[in-house]
């Protein structure tokens, strides 16, 4: 028996990098410090504006809870939030509701008409917002000048304006339908197709089976294709835009507008503030009611 | 039985059709009118003259800027993005969900606001150097930097969600079969993971390329006006309700898009992973 030399991995070509291995994870990890801390950048300027006494942004001088209060005597901004959150809402609610029992049609189309649906469905969400806000604009002024044509023959001189809450909530409703079918549409593919049919079995008509049946299975999707809804219609801007009538701000649009002219008062921030709180304790409490349901199980 | 619940989908089809093709036509039509300020059907006439404004310098340093701008905020946001979608999906987190929550979190806030923050924070006196003494953005408001760091940081969660979604869906199979065969971890980044988020990224550069590209807000206030992207000028004749313009040149942007749709549509048939 000849002692041959034993081969070593590094012979191969393997090189030990493992010295690299801590520098790369605390890399990683200053790195994604650093972004959340950019990401959250605005709103913790937000909440250090919402809290400063003068209405000067570019100086703090005190520590205060006032302009928390004064949310209630800002008139103009308490009416922005209002038509803000009627238009949400009404869109939002219709959308969910609707869009669920479109997203079920979809599903249920032969294959080569659903893929045109669905190409046709994304077409909001990938249409800039600036072409969807200027088209509806448009088409909606076409139809008010033909309802007032029409409303011209029995009375001259009158005309009626659209502009405003009508067709706000139109073109909400034409950007949220979307991200609705688009959550619902992956949670029918998860779901047994015996299920409708056992209830159909056990004698419930088709549109029963779908409400008692396979709404309750799909709720998780339902669930989220309301909460993008919302959370497109809430914070949208440039549609709104083009397509509110005088007088119907919502909050992106009052902002935009007094930003250029006078100052803003802190009452927003400490509004905008307000709601993140909000949306953060809702958030965590939701994780933690999750958990333990989870562990009771 | 199916074609019961598939009628359901006919309300829908209708709703489409009306919103998604009558406004294009509309707006396509409207830019080769003389239609300005009411739009009436008394004195509408066909015209070619509203072409002529794609000779005017301010439009096309306004598709110039637009283009340049939106391209770079892609491209930065593809980089920082994909690091942190990548970092969240090889961590061992047990809640992945609650940090990508967090990355959408600040999206919940009002847009104009948040960027009014940031031109806050970017001027010379600040907020910042007023409590703390030092802001690491101090004194760039109105620069094409401010600009590109305000589009980057509110739009890139648009970029992280898609990318960490396709890595979440690569088997872990094909990682190990590919560390079985030999290759480094870097070769297996390159050869097996990137190829397979190539979806994600497409997806995530479309959805931060169109709101940069057409966007006017943004632009507005963090450059204090001075730098004119495509959507500003299609808000000034809005304001001044110049519609046949106008619409001439959102048409222009709609024509744009078209490619990116096609691009999508190749990499992606069903058209449902835009979620």
């Amino acid at each position: 028996m000849t002692n041959f030399p034993k081969a070593q991995i590094e012979d191969y070509g393997f090189k030990h990098r493992a010295y690299l291995k801590p520098l790369l994870k605390w890399a990683g990890i200053v790195f994604f410090v650093v972004m959340m801390l950019m990401l959250y950048l605005p709103i913790i300027i937000i909440a250090i504006q919402s809290v400063n006494s003068s209405v000067i942004t570019t100086r703090f001088s005190s520590f205060t809870l006032k302009w928390y209060l004064n949310i209630f005597n800002e008139r103009e901004l308490l009416s922005a939030i209002k038509n803000t959150l009627t238009v949400s809402f009404i869109a939002t609610t219709l959308a969910t509701i609707l869009g669920t029992f479109f997203a079920i049609g979809i599903f249920h189309l032969p294959k080569n008409k659903r893929s045109g649906l669905m190409f046709l469905n994304n077409m909001p969400i990938l249409n800039p917002d600036i072409v969807t806000g200027f088209s509806l604009m448009i088409m909606f002024r076409f139809v008010m000048e033909l309802i007032n044509l029409i409303i011209r023959l029995f009375n001259p001189g009158a005309s009626i304006s659209i502009f405003g809450l009508p067709t706000l909530v139109l073109a909400h409703l034409f950007f949220t339908f979307p991200y609705v079918v688009l959550s619902v549409v992956p949670k029918l593919k998860e779901l047994d197709a015996n299920l409708v049919d056992a209830a159909a079995d056990l004698g419930l008509k088709p549109m029963k089976a779908l409400i008692y049946v396979v709404v309750p299975a799909i709720k998780a999707g339902i669930f989220s294709g309301m909460l993008l809804a919302l959370t497109m219609s809430i914070d949208d801007f440039v549609i709104s835009f083009f397509n509110t009538g005088a007088g119907f701000d919502n909050l992106s649009i009052w902002i935009y507008g007094v930003l250029g002219r006078r100052n803003l008062t802190p009452s927003v921030y400490a509004f905008s503030t307000l709601l993140t709180l909000v949306i953060m304790v809702g958030l965590i409490g939701s994780q933690f009611i999750n958990k333990k349901g989870k562990t009771n199980k | 039985m199916n074609s019961t619940y598939a009628k359901l989908a006919n309300p829908y089809r209708i709703w489409l059709y009306v919103l998604v093709f009558i406004p294009m036509i509309a707006l396509v039509a409207l830019g080769f009118t003389n239609l300005t300020s009411s739009i009436s059907f008394n004195s509408l006439s066909f015209t070619l003259e509203n072409f002529d404004m794609f000779g005017e310098k301010s439009i096309l340093v306004g598709f110039r800027n637009s283009f340049t701008f939106a391209s770079i905020t892609t491209l930065v946001a593809f980089v920082i993005g994909y690091l942190t979608a990548y970092l969240v999906y090889r961590s061992n987190f047990n809640n992945k969900f609650g940090i990508m929550t967090l990355v959408i979190l600040p999206m919940w806030s009002n847009l104009i606001l948040r960027i009014d923050a940031l031109a806050n924070i970017m001027s010379e006196n600040n907020i910042l150097t007023s409590l703390i003494g030092f802001s690491p953005f101090s004194n760039i408001n109105g620069t094409p930097l401010a600009v590109i760091i305000g589009m980057v940081f509110t739009y890139v969660p648009f970029m992280i969600l898609p990318i960490y979604t396709a890595l979440e869906k690569i088997d872990n199979s094909l990682i190990e079969a590919s560390a079985d065969l030999g290759k480094t971890p870097f070769q297996t980044f390159l050869h097996v993971v990137f190829p397979l988020s190539l979806k994600g990224v497409v997806t995530g550069s479309i959805m931060v390329f169109l709101p940069t590209f057409s966007g006017f807000a943004i632009p507005k206030i963090l450059s204090k006006g001075r730098i004119v992207f495509i959507g500003n000028i299609i808000e000034t004749k809005f304001n001044y309700t110049i519609f046949n313009d106008g619409a001439l040149l959102a048409s222009t942007i709609l024509f744009l898009i078209f490619g990116a749709i096609v691009l999508l549509r190749r990499f992606d048939k069903e058209g449902e992973t835009l979620l």
